[in-house]
């Protein structure tokens, strides 16, 4: 395991000469052939609590455990057809940059805020599900140099959080993204290789599949019971909020897509990936527990029936598996948390970056002359907030570790932030008339009914229950995510159909002498009512009038502070004008022709102007106009557009299956002078 | 023999109510003019997006009365 880091360390280092600006330390300099992203997905997708969780699932429910893999196809249209164009098109850095874009700078730090907690959190995770994995295979202490240390669960989770500082701190997303897809292979690799071995432990698959009972060989959980794992809690918490939450608010997974090289290897990246390679990762991260539960029938001397779940994949690997074996399994499941964690943490130091830090510096107007030297300083902050984040992550690990099980304080994170994230998204994609009080109040107001629900779950979650008992201890786990979603899109559509009267109060209020202090006083009424909801201060009755009152004064105030234009705000930015995205992004009317891809060599030119120059005839080929978008790419296959740029069609020349550029195109590219380049015309 | 609740039911659901929401995003990303298929390109998407769907019902059936009968 040891060697395993070190060579990962090494390798995601190795990438650093890819990082040339920000850009490429977040986004990889949007290159990436579509394959590479779908394999780099799978280890971020198979995280370390995967593992750990649906085995522990698996052992305990069955083949149900496959569930949560297998229904993230609902939402495929909206992502493909909307919100993937819009976040390549509109060239947003970060979501919370979408919001100022779509509605103003304070919805933007608002969803910033959720953004930032939500994120660390889950890293907070990744490495409290390490640490608990690892520590148990570690002696209690060990002598160096004749001193004596004892491991402890934060001493090793302080360890992992540094070699996976390191790479990625050095690294960047061009690191993640090729130790991902080491990772990614070898993560389905070692899932089989449990599978395989424990079927052969167990005497072939036949008897694996008939000693197993029928209720326990089902893909769907029962529909409402038990209250630990039931169907339709199931269904909301994750086919509907965890999909669309993956889909569309998953910054990690999010600057993926916007590292491939265009639109459409992303939607192929995210086809292949929920078709092909979902399923498969079902198996890989699950069928520890199936293999555990089959032992512990045929033999539970071997495996007790009453072993603890989030023990089970470890427990099984190492019966199934010789130490060399089991050795390896263990660092692919390090493998997943440092894919999950490095992924987290890039995107929480680019979401800090484009909306903590630039618009900071934008307020104080504290620019470097130069773009480079501002680039390079971006750079270094980008590297010091990944320390940073990291830091936090491994402090987010004592409050949750104060939770029963990883899965509860996994559940409680995504149950609490995902909802308004996930309505706010997606409203602002698809609904025009969605404004930034409606927003605003989404999240505020939403919230504070979602605080109101978790208090007083056999009143308000109840309803919504179809059936499901409520644990006391627990209560409603999955299915407060259905009353959590209808709470936050209640207030949006409220807020937002009755915007005109917002306007109409608000109007008369600014025809008051002292309409700045009535303002003010409504700020101050509403951190007043929220801090009520928060601490609960008063009895159910009272606080959800509060609540009311709290959503009417965010509507107001937003209303009042913020300056909107539909027209503006919307256009580009919404599913219902992508083709004006496309043409923002380009900065000229689209040219739709299709064209082919051809093969040149490359030769240098003394010119700084970002263009690239074909001959005349290879341009027509290309069914290319000067002006028009090229992607330019080293021909060999297997390096997934590792070496590659974007850039435009200069004026052409007569030369054939040459292609001019300059010497930033070959920093950025890394071309090799013997080797034939692929050209493509973009748009 | 396992109840209803535990085979079909949450079979319909699943495909029921997912697939309200499958069907409201065909259509409204063909309303706001992000897919269209008069290009060839989204016509094969749109494919492949309704192959997806019935991919992933067929393959929960074919698990269902694997468990059930095999």
């Amino acid at each position: 395991m040891i060697v395993y880091f070190i060579a990962i360390m090494l390798f995601g280092s190795y990438f650093s000469k890819y990082n040339r600006s920000t850009n490429d330390f977040f986004f990889g300099g949007r290159r990436f052939k579509w394959w590479l992203i779908a394999f780099s997905i799978v280890a971020t997708g198979v995280g370390s609590h995967s593992f750990i969780k649906y085995s522990a699932m698996g052992f305990e429910h069955g083949i149900s455990s496959t569930m949560a893999y297998i229904n993230d196809w609902f939402f495929i249209p909206f992502f493909m057809f909307g919100w993937l164009p819009i976040i390549i098109y509109t060239r947003i850095r970060s979501i919370p940059e979408y919001f100022e874009k779509r509605f103003s700078p304070s919805a933007r730090f608002v969803v910033t805020l959720f953004l930032l907690l939500y994120m660390v959190g889950y890293v907070g995770i990744g490495f409290l599900t390490m640490g608990k994995a690892i520590l148990p295979m570690l002696p209690e202490s060990f002598s160096i140099f004749g001193f004596t240390i004892h491991i402890t669960l934060m001493g090793l989770i302080s360890v992992i959080a540094i070699i996976t500082g390191i790479y990625i701190t050095f690294g960047g997303q061009t690191a993640v993204i090729f130790t991902d897809l080491a990772q990614g292979i070898i993560l389905l690799f070692a899932g089989f290789l449990v599978f395989i071995l424990g079927l052969d432990y167990l005497g072939g698959f036949h008897t694996f599949w008939n000693i197993l009972p029928t209720e326990w060989k089902l893909p769907l959980a029962n529909y409402n019971s038990p209250t630990d794992f039931n169907f339709v809690g199931i269904f909301w918490q994750d086919a509907i909020a965890g999909s669309i939450g993956f889909l569309f608010m998953n910054m990690g997974l999010i600057m993926r897509f916007m590292a491939t090289k265009s639109v459409d290897e992303g939607r192929k990246a995210a086809a292949f990936n929920i078709i092909f390679m979902l399923p498969l990762s079902a198996i890989v991260v699950s069928n520890a527990g199936w293999i555990g539960k089959a032992i512990s029938i045929i033999n539970p001397d071997i495996v007790s029936p009453g072993t603890a779940p989030d023990q089970i994949f470890v427990v099984v690997s190492n019966i199934i598996s010789q130490p060399g074996v089991f050795g390896f399994i263990m660092a692919a499941l390090t493998a997943a948390l440092m894919s999950t964690v490095d992924t987290l943490i890039n995107a929480t130091a680019a979401v800090y970056i484009n909306d903590v830090h630039r618009p900071i510096k934008k307020l104080l107007k504290k620019f470097s002359s130069s773009e480079k030297i501002e680039d390079k300083k971006e750079l270094s902050a980008a590297r010091v907030a990944s320390v940073f984040f990291t830091l936090m992550g491994v402090l987010a690990v004592i409050p949750f570790n104060t939770f029963p099980t990883i899965y509860e304080a996994h559940g409680y994170f995504h149950a609490t932030l995902t909802p308004p994230l996930v309505i706010a998204i997606f409203l602002g994609v698809f609904w025009k008339r969605f404004t930034p009080a409606g927003v605003i109040t989404t999240f505020l107001g939403g919230s504070a009914l979602m605080i109101i629900g978790a208090k007083y779950p056999g009143i308000l979650i109840a309803p919504f229950d179809h059936g499901i008992f409520m644990d006391p201890v627990h209560p409603y786990t999955y299915i407060s995510a259905l009353y959590n979603l209808v709470v936050c899109l209640g207030v949006a559509l409220l807020v937002t159909y009755t915007s005109f009267f917002q306007r109409k109060i608000v109007e008369k209020i600014r025809n008051t002498s002292n309409h700045k202090n009535i303002m003010r006083g409504l700020v101050a009424l509403s951190a007043l009512l929220l801090a009520t909801i928060i601490f609960e201060f008063a009895p159910l009755p009272l606080l959800i009038v509060f609540n009311i009152i709290l959503i009417i004064t965010i509507a107001l105030t937003s209303t009042y502070f913020i300056k909107y234009d539909e027209t503006k705000n919307t256009e580009g930015l919404t599913a219902w004008s992508i083709s004006k995205a496309k043409e923002m992004f380009k900065g000229r009317k689209i040219n739709d022709r299709e064209g082919q891809v051809i093969k040149v060599h490359w030769k240098m030119k003394n010119e700084t102007l970002d263009v690239i120059n074909f001959s005349r005839k290879d341009m027509e080929k290309m069914s290319a106009n000067a002006g028009d978008l090229v992607y330019l790419c080293d021909a060999r296959r297997y390096l997934g557009g590792l070496k590659s740029i974007h850039s435009s069609y200069g004026k052409p020349h007569n030369q054939d299956g040459i292609v001019y550029i300059n010497e930033e195109h070959l920093k950025t590219g890394l071309f090799k002078q013997d080797k034939l380049l692929t050209a493509e015309k973009e748009m | 023999m396992p109840s209803f609740f535990n085979t079909w039911l949450p079979y319909i659901y699943l495909y029921g109510v997912g697939g309200f929401f499958f069907l409201i995003g065909m259509i409204l990303v063909r309303k706001t003019g992000g897919l269209n298929i008069k290009k060839k390109r989204h016509r094969y998407w749109r494919n492949v997006m309704i192959f997806g769907f019935f991919y992933f019902m067929l393959l929960h059936a074919i698990l269902i009365i694997a468990a059930l009968y095999w």
